[in-house]
């Protein structure tokens, strides 16, 4: 199972994560050139938070239902982590700490935003083979 | 002899050098005798190389002029030369030397035209000198010598070297193992700061910040972040911008800047202080932070009131560290709020009956006059809350209150838009009728249970249209609506890793609710008065983030007299003391500093940018610095500015101005370290460190940094290096930091024990955070006074006031068991007497026949009509008046073999013992020297230093 279609749906998901990720780091820089106060940051940044995970976690459900076990493999890491994060209930951002982890935010989202990349790019190519594949047939 | 500076001697002493003792010993030739101290002559030696300018007595006078303590010393020497001229003193000494003088110093003990020109030029342009070592240092007889490391210093010293002929930089180290400890040194003035000469425009000593405004953990910066870790040490202000005045401390309010004319720099907006430099004729002035010249306006140089030109140099943000300039518009959002206090008193059943609800609305009746309202806008609202929430509709004109009862707790509304919230002097009358019956309305009231949680959303709808501050009295723990709260205290997990979930919020009610107040400019108190559970950890979220305090006041019952009067003058004091409202706080440093955390009450609202609603009196700050670029300016300037309103309605800007000198030498920065702004530090590090790992986890930390601190100092200042040493040194400025860091250690916050509720230990991290230093050093390290036998005059009124006894050394060696002794904290107060103590004593002192009639407990003193009672009285009095504090502590009357609880909390301040779990001071320092010797071999951080000290 898996034709074409899961992948193209994939890649939009990843393009969609992906300018989550650049809106993400924008904001983190304006805070630290204070454009915005750190309230208004996180009232913003927290909106988009769980809907982020959830799409990913879609993302990656999707490819076990349709069997994609490796492609399901790659992304399983990353919905642990979010999961873990949400159990322990700090995947939030807090403005009365947000300049004390900002560090570490900017690190975590510069490295999602290095897998929604490669994930793409990977969605991509999974595409174009399925077409080339179903061309053939 | 070329690593060893060898001091002035005057004739017919000779120094020769003790290789074991590693320093010089002196051998007067004509008796034999020898000492270690140096000859006392040499007081007032002249230290500079040539006895007598080749000028003669016009040069002496010349320099006379120059340079004062020189000066001195040359006239001196003048007089010696006269009788025997051109037979230089020093020469009766063969092996004298100056250290760093070449071959030929004979010849240059000798008029040397040129020479003596070239020290003419020296002196004039106040520089120090190069050949000889000034020296008057070993005038103090007594003092250690020096070791080849503290040459380095003396040199060092000398580059910083002001006008008046300073003393060059001296590191003593110090044995910490078997060193006695005087708990006096704790009120020493931090280490002495060395500008260079010129660097402050102004000759006022008040130039540079008083360390009660503001202190830095180094008050010589390393130039290079290299060298900072190196030293181990931490790196960090201590500020208490807004601090009360004493008038027994002679204090003055810092100096107004009444023009509006408020000079900054263009581009890093640094105030004008005195550490700028006038260029240009004095048109131009450059910026002391950033280098940038920027121009003096017109209006500096004019008196405006008076409309004639004034004397630029006499303008008060010149000449003093600290100032407050009255800002123009253009520093407003919008036109000053009035002061605004919002009571929130819980009329529950256990309030009521604990007579917490009688007290609070008496001290507040009674202190209506005292509130800040000197232009008659303060205003003031009444909210009291049960089940449901009681609003007050205090009508102005009419001398009744109407009452407004709002049940529906989950969506709070205002019964009515106006008259709740009304101007005190218009509604003075409805106001007092109210707050004198208020108890005796709700006296019959059974309703048990708290809304506080929407009181607070309540009391923030009517505050944040203008902010303002709320003050919320408690006596349960918050169980209705938002809010509401879970007796979550668990014995069980008392002293073990699990505890520090207790003392973490349960809710996050309170940090969200205080963002929102921080932003609406509302500052919360909260008074907490409960028998039970009250849940500090969660419910002081709500002042840490809006810059206000928790009282905590454990099973209080005000139908003891010092519950009340504790809660009323503490309450009192609060309402009394003037607020600045809306403030902010931003930190600017030169160019090089960054700063890197924040501790405190408050938001942090920008990288640099602190937010407080309100700026309460007498409250600390922490802030950490970290060196970004390597320093090249020969001091450094960090500038704190408090932009506020002040409760009369004047947008203020009160500039707090530091100057610190650099160095790039390890045994200055070490020499020139603050242990009580290094405390201060720790103090509020650890308990964040409580707070998001364990309190094990943060004793350790404390450990840790102390072992770090002596290793490097082991390291790089002292001959034995990385290798194993009987000794433990410290430089003599740091002597006491071990002590305070094992006072940190034991106390009720940090302290390993199953016994202290979690509410205790979360209200004592409140106050470690909040307090500054004055009130944090005795709270971490008691004060300790033996009564029974204090000298005759103490107790009496002095020059200063009330004489108090010497402090003692915190141990119960000093208890003996027919004295009477005093323990202080700041926070509490033990009577302790010892269980053979005289009949007389007790009769004097308690007015009762005998030891065995004395109830231990909180007590207050009668005053009876003898002198040894009133001398008591006059020491505990003073003991609660003579710091700048909202606080009055109890006294505990504690009896050497009355109850055990009261007794151990009362031997717990003397932290030098052994206590169940926690060593003593001396096992401490054993703990200490074993990790010191141990980390000298493995650690990576110390082979790199024995790297870096080898080369």
């Amino acid at each position: 199972m898996g034709g074409w279609w899961l992948f193209l749906f994939a890649v939009l998901g990843a393009a969609a994560l992906l300018f989550t990720m650049v809106f993400f780091i924008i904001m983190f820089s304006d805070l630290e050139c204070d454009y915005i106060n750190p309230i208004d940051l996180c009232n913003k940044l927290n909106q988009f938070v769980l809907p982020e995970m959830i799409a990913h976690a879609i993302l990656t459900v999707l490819f076990l239902l349709c069997g994609q076990w490796f492609t399901f493999l790659l992304n399983v890491p990353l919905v642990l982590y979010n999961a873990n994060k949400v159990n322990k209930k700090n995947h939030m951002y807090d403005a009365t700490e947000i300049f004390r982890t900002l560090g570490g935010h900017k690190r975590e989202c510069f490295f999602k935003l290095g897998f929604y990349l490669l994930s793409f790019f990977y969605y991509l190519y999974r595409m174009i083979l399925a077409l080339i594949q179903e061309s053939e047939r | 002899m070329s690593d060893q500076q060898q001091p002035q001697l005057p004739p017919g002493w000779q120094a020769t050098w003790d290789q074991n003792a590693q320093r010089y010993y002196f051998v007067h030739i004509e008796s034999g005798t020898t000492q270690w101290e140096p000859p006392v002559a040499v007081a007032e030696q002249q230290p500079v190389t040539s006895p007598l300018p080749a000028g003669g007595p016009g040069g002496v006078h010349h320099a006379r002029r120059r340079q004062y303590a020189a000066g001195q010393t040359q006239a001196y020497l003048g007089a010696d030369a006269g009788m025997g001229y051109g037979q230089p003193p020093a020469q009766g000494a063969p092996g004298d030397g100056y250290g760093q003088a070449p071959v030929g110093q004979q010849g240059a003990q000798l008029f040397t035209p040129g020479l003596e020109g070239d020290q003419q030029l020296q002196l004039q342009q106040g520089q120090p000198q190069y050949y000889g070592q000034p020296q008057p240092g070993y005038a103090d007889a007594g003092k250690p010598q020096h070791g080849p490391v503290d040459q380095l210093v003396n040199q060092f010293g000398q580059m910083g070297m002001g006008q008046q002929g300073q003393k060059p930089f001296q590191l003593h180290t110090v044995n910490l193992v078997g060193m006695p400890i005087d708990p006096r040194e704790l009120l020493a003035d931090p280490p002495e700061m060395r500008l260079p000469p010129g660097a402050c425009i102004s000759n006022n000593p008040m130039a540079n910040a008083d360390p009660s405004y503001q202190r830095c953990t180094l008050n010589a910066i390393p130039t290079t972040h290299s060298l900072l870790n190196k030293s181990r040490l931490p790196f960090a202000i201590i500020l208490t911008p807004y601090r009360s005045l004493k008038e027994t401390d002679d204090d003055l309010a810092p100096p107004v800047v009444s023009d509006t004319v408020i000079v900054r720099c263009r581009r890093c907006r640094t105030y004008i202080n005195p550490y700028v430099t006038f260029t240009d004729g004095g048109n131009r002035w450059k910026c002391c932070m950033c280098g940038l010249a920027n121009d003096v306006p017109q209006l500096f140089d004019w008196d405006q009131q008076r409309g004639q030109p004034a004397d630029r140099w006499a303008r008060p943000e010149l000449n003093y560290s600290t100032v407050e300039f009255i800002a123009p518009s253009e520093y407003m959002v919008r036109p000053p709020q009035p002061p605004v206090y919002i009571f929130l008193i819980d009329v529950s059943y256990a309030a009521v009956q604990s007579g917490m609800v009688a007290t609070a609305t008496r001290t507040i009746l009674e202190s209506l006059d005292r509130l800040p309202n000197i232009d008659d806008r303060t205003k003031v609202a009444v909210i009291a809350y049960d089940v449901a929430l009681h609003f007050f509709s205090l009508p102005p004109g009419s001398t009744e209150s109407n009452m407004l009862v709002v049940g529906d707790l989950d969506d709070v509304f205002l019964p009515q838009p106006t008259d709740i919230l009304v101007n005190l002097t218009e509604s003075r009358a409805p106001l007092e009728a109210l707050l004198g019956k208020l108890s005796d309305m709700f006296k019959d009231n059974h309703a048990v249970g708290s809304a506080f949680g929407p009181a607070l959303q309540a009391g923030y709808k009517l505050a944040s249209p203008t902010g303002g501050k709320i003050i919320a009295l408690s006596a349960n723990l918050p169980s209705l609506g938002p809010g509401a709260l879970k007796n979550r205290e668990d014995p069980k997990l008392l002293g073990t890793s699990q505890e520090s979930k207790l003392l973490q919020p349960q809710s996050s009610f309170y940090k969200t609710f205080a963002i929102e107040c921080s932003r609406s400019q509302v500052s919360v108190d909260i008074f907490l008065t409960g028998s039970g559970y009250s849940d500090v950890a969660t419910v002081s979220g709500l002042p840490r983030y809006t810059s206000g305090q928790t009282y905590f006041y454990p099973s209080f019952n005000a139908s003891r007299s010092e519950d009340a009067m504790k809660l009323a003058h503490e309450l009192s004091t609060l309402l009394a003391s003037p607020i600045g409202l809306e403030a902010v706080i931003r930190v600017r440093a030169s160019r090089g500093l960054r700063m890197s955390q924040f501790h405190g009450n408050f938001f942090v609202r920008s990288t640099d940018l602190l937010a407080l609603p309100a700026v309460p009196w007498d409250q600390s700050y922490a802030i950490e610095m970290q060196i970004e670029e390597t320093l090249n300016q020969p001091f450094v300037v960090i500038q704190t500015a408090v932009l506020h309103t002040t409760s009369f309605g004047e947008r203020r800007i009160r500039v707090v101005t530091q100057a610190i000198p650099t160095t790039q030498n390890i045994s200055e920065v070490y020499a020139s370290a603050d242990q009580i702004a290094i405390a201060t530090l720790l103090a509020n590090k650890a308990v964040e460190r409580c707070l998001s790992n364990k309190i094990e986890d943060a004793r350790d930390a404390v450990m840790n940094k102390m072992s770090d601190i002596l290793g490097a100092f082991k390291t790089n200042m002292t001959a034995a290096g990385s290798g194993a040493s009987a000794q433990l040194s410290i430089c003599d400025n740091l002597k006491l930091l071990p002590i305070l860091l094992l006072g940190l250690m034991k106390h009720v916050g940090l302290r390993h024990s199953s016994q202290i509720p979690s509410d205790l230990r979360s209200y004592a991290h409140c106050l470690l955070t909040t307090l500054p230093s004055q009130l944090l050093i005795p709270y971490i390290h008691p004060c300790f006074y033996s009564l029974h036998n204090m000298p005759p005059e103490c107790g009496t009124i002095g020059e200063n006031g009330v004489i108090m006894p010497p402090p003692l050394p915190l141990t119960s060696e000093r208890l003996e068991r027919h004295g009477l002794y005093l323990i202080e904290d700041g926070q509490t107060m033990f009577l302790w007497i010892g269980r053979d103590a005289v009949g007389q004593l007790v009769q004097d002192v308690f007015d009762l026949p005998a030891y065995d009639q004395l109830r231990g407990g909180k007590a207050t003193l009668p005053i009876l009509d003898n002198p040894f009672s009133q001398r008591v009285n006059a020491v505990i009095n003073k003991t609660r008046e003579m710091r700048r504090t909202p606080y009055w502590p109890h006294l505990y009357v504690v009896k050497e073999d009355g109850e055990p609880p009261l007794r151990l909390w009362a031997l717990s301040g003397l932290i030098m013992d052994r206590a169940d779990q926690t060593p003593s001071y001396v096992q401490y320092l054993t703990q200490l020297k074993d990790r010191v010797s141990q980390g000298a071999g493995g650690d990576s951080w110390y082979s790199e230093l024995n790297g870096a000290v080898r080369m």
